[in-house]
């Protein structure tokens, strides 16, 4: 019996032996992302994983990248930009990563971004919104994922058609925050001179206790509020503001990201109606046997609905391996190229097309927003009287060349 | 400011001050008692709220049914903490109680994220809590009023306990001296670990019912820990009515302070405390320390 076993052993090794030599022969082309996976943003981190997780499913299921499988590295980078630095380094210099992905706080991702001069490493933003990064004109930062400006700017048109004059602001304390109220009420008072801001306030990113933001925004009587809230701190200014009927006290309520379903979903039945929400992707909205196909396939792996952070995910990492395929490379210089030839790479994503522009390396793409309303199919409120902001509107001059 | 205004701060200002009483009246409890610093004292205060947030599956219709299961929860995590880690260090010096509770504050950090999770908490207003009561024509949050009454039954079912029952006696002899105690054949053993227990289903009691006032995540129990200390640094360590002071005090400082200068709206609870440590160390309504003989 003895025998037998060793003889068995001997022959599983040589087969694990084998195996690991095949494998060496064709190492993974390794994917590091970012994301937040701890406090009040951490739904995105995991929606974000799922989504890429998925891409790299399917791109593997039909013979990988150049002949090679495609794995999925993700670290939390706890919002804070001096831990995504060192994560992103830890990434690079001990996974040895091919590309970083991913970033859901623009902080991080702008703290980021120096690192892939430095180590000559493509980076593809795929959430991370501050127009700040694409002005940058960094040679080897893409961004996949529509920025805030562009979402500001449609907020700001729309907005210019209603009859509200007493605007205020309540935004988070920090890049994204800042330049999407800063975009968006530049952008109203040009169209609409008779706006007036009424009052501006700025709690902390992951801020637990809104009540003196509320209090003091209720006082100042504004007529609409724009806010660039979002995960968890949306979700608990909401519940802390339906607490002092701070939805029925204001015409309307703005908020570019409001519809993501990492807030509507956890809000249920206490989400504000009515109020004026977009979100980077809307699950429900495109009839395209595409979305249809990744809804199903989503939904069927990860037993929930695509956000848009999931979606933006999938499609940047899509939009990354068609690249990596067109370059026929994994290095930084052909990955640039294959980014910017023929007019920008273009892809037709679960939402529609991207379209990347090839001076600052930002993907253009059509726009959803609508009024909040409940549902009888879904546990979360659902969008009506949806305006598509096309993708030609959203396009804005840039300097880089 | 309008008088209504000047009403609705007063109350926010009151409400928290409700949820800082609560988290740190055991904190003040158990420090006289048993002489302990407990640094993990924040832990228990979100760890009632994580109880209530899984018991409730985060629906707030559930929250008062679940309230009590939650306390009672936190009441067991208590006893059992002083049974198993506070017993060993009560007759050793400081730096290994303040060791031991930091450590059980990073332990109970971690164990929380593994079992609820590193997301955010958060639930809605309670059943009966749910819409706003107007006062003098502006809408104020009902539930902060139901928060400061709920915080005023706890004091004073609290100073009932301490000064009208026996056993209430005895928490108060063993903080003066417990060898007697011992030698009037009291359990003294048993009475730490009713102390410590009731000392943390407070800081339970008042995580849970905080929790539709904030958010709950990690790193609240360090915020937590950090808050309860400046009440008690400004109240007296072991004083029920400076703890209650205090919480008013820094509650309303608050409040009122992020309406004024919103961007120091923290460090005025920090100030207090600076200045009552310089012109009164023993804290507003603590006992100056007599000479021990």
């Amino acid at each position: 019996m003895n025998r037998t076993f060793n003889r068995y052993f001997g022959l599983m090794l040589l087969l694990v032996v084998a195996v690991e030599l095949a494998l060496a022969q064709q190492p993974p082309i390794k994917i590091g992302e970012l994301n937040v996976l701890s406090g009040s943003f951490a739904a995105y981190g995991k929606s974000g994983r799922q989504g890429a997780q998925l891409a790299i499913d399917e791109i593997n299921a039909s013979g990988g990248l150049l002949g090679r499988k495609l794995e999925l590295i993700q670290v939390d980078d706890q919002a804070k930009p001096d831990v995504g630095v060192q994560e992103a380094k830890r990434l690079i210099l001990d996974e040895k990563v091919n590309f970083l992905v991913g970033i859901d706080s623009s902080s991080v991702a702008l703290a980021v971004a120096p690192l892939t001069n430095e180590y000559k490493i493509p980076l593809v933003v795929m959430h991370g919104a501050t127009p700040a990064l694409t002005e940058q004109c960094n040679p080897y930062v893409f961004r996949t994922s529509n920025n805030a400006r562009m979402d500001a700017n449609a907020a700001a048109d729309l907005a210019a058609k209603l009859p509200y004059k007493r605007w205020a602001n309540i935004g988070p304390d920090y890049e994204y925050g800042h330049s999407s109220w800063n975009d968006f009420i530049a952008r109203l008072k040009e169209k609409r001179p008779d706006v007036e801001v009424v009052g501006e306030q700025w709690p902390k990113g992951g801020e637990s206790n809104y009540t003196p933001y509320i209090t003091a925004l209720v006082q100042q009587r504004p007529e609409a509020v724009f806010s660039a809230l979002w995960a968890g701190d949306l979700v608990t200014f909401v519940r802390q503001a339906n607490a002092f009927g701070f939805f029925k006290q204001i015409k309307l309520f703005v908020d570019p990201i409001g519809a993501a379903l990492e807030s509507i979903g956890p809000l249920g039945k206490d989400a504000p109606l009515g109020e004026l929400f977009s979100t980077r992707y809307w699950f429900l909205q495109s009839q395209s046997p595409t979305n249809k196909k990744f809804v199903d396939a989503y939904h069927s792996k990860w037993g929930e609905w695509p956000s848009y952070n999931a979606e933006e995910h999938y499609a940047g990492v899509q939009m990354l391996a068609a690249a990596v395929r067109k370059a026929n490379s994994l290095d930084a210089d052909a990955i640039k190229k294959a980014f910017e030839a023929d007019g920008g790479l273009t892809y037709e994503a679960p939402e529609g097309k991207k379209w990347m522009r090839p001076a600052d390396h930002q993907v253009f793409e059509a726009l959803v927003w609508g009024y909040t309303t409940p549902s009888n199919d879904y546990p979360f409120v659902v969008l009506k009287d949806i305006t598509m902001v096309p993708e030609s509107d959203t396009v804005y001059p840039t300097k880089c060349k | 400011m309008t008088l209504p205004f000047f009403f609705l701060e007063f109350m926010t200002g009151l409400a928290s001050a409700a949820s800082l009483f609560l988290l740190a009246v055991g904190l003040s409890l158990i420090f006289g008692a048993l002489g302990i610093v407990n640094f993990a004292h924040g832990s228990f205060f979100a760890l009632g709220a994580y109880f209530l947030f899984a018991l409730t599956h985060g629906d707030a219709t559930g929250f008062w049914h679940y309230l009590p299961l939650a306390v009672a929860a936190s009441l067991v995590v208590g006893a059992v903490v002083e049974r198993v880690f506070i017993r060993r260090v009560l007759n050793r010096a400081e730096h290994y109680q303040i060791l031991l509770t930091y450590a059980l504050l990073l332990i109970i950090e971690d164990v929380s994220k593994i079992c609820f999770g590193a997301d955010y908490k958060s639930i809605g207003m309670p059943k009966g809590f749910e819409m706003p009561v107007f006062v003098l024509g502006i809408p104020f949050p009902s539930y902060y009023l139901g928060l400061v009454g709920l915080a005023a039954a706890a004091a004073l079912l609290l100073w009932l306990f301490l000064h009208r029952t026996r056993y209430g006696t005895l928490v108060r002899a063993v903080a003066q001296d417990r060898e007697m105690l011992e030698a009037l054949g009291v359990n003294v053993p048993l009475l730490f670990t009713v102390i410590f227990a009731v000392g943390i289903g407070l800081a339970g009691f008042g995580g849970a019912v905080s929790l539709p006032l904030e958010s709950i995540s990690t790193g609240v129990a360090m915020d937590a820990v950090i808050s309860a200390f400046i009440v008690v640094v400004v109240g007296g360590l072991g004083s029920l009515w400076g703890t209650l002071l205090a919480a008013i005090l820094i509650g309303e400082i608050q409040a009122f302070g992020a309406l004024v200068l919103p961007e120091f709206s923290i460090v005025f609870a920090y100030v207090l405390m600076a200045a009552v440590l310089l012109f009164r160390p023993w804290g507003l309504l603590g006992r100056p320390p007599t000479v021990r003989t």
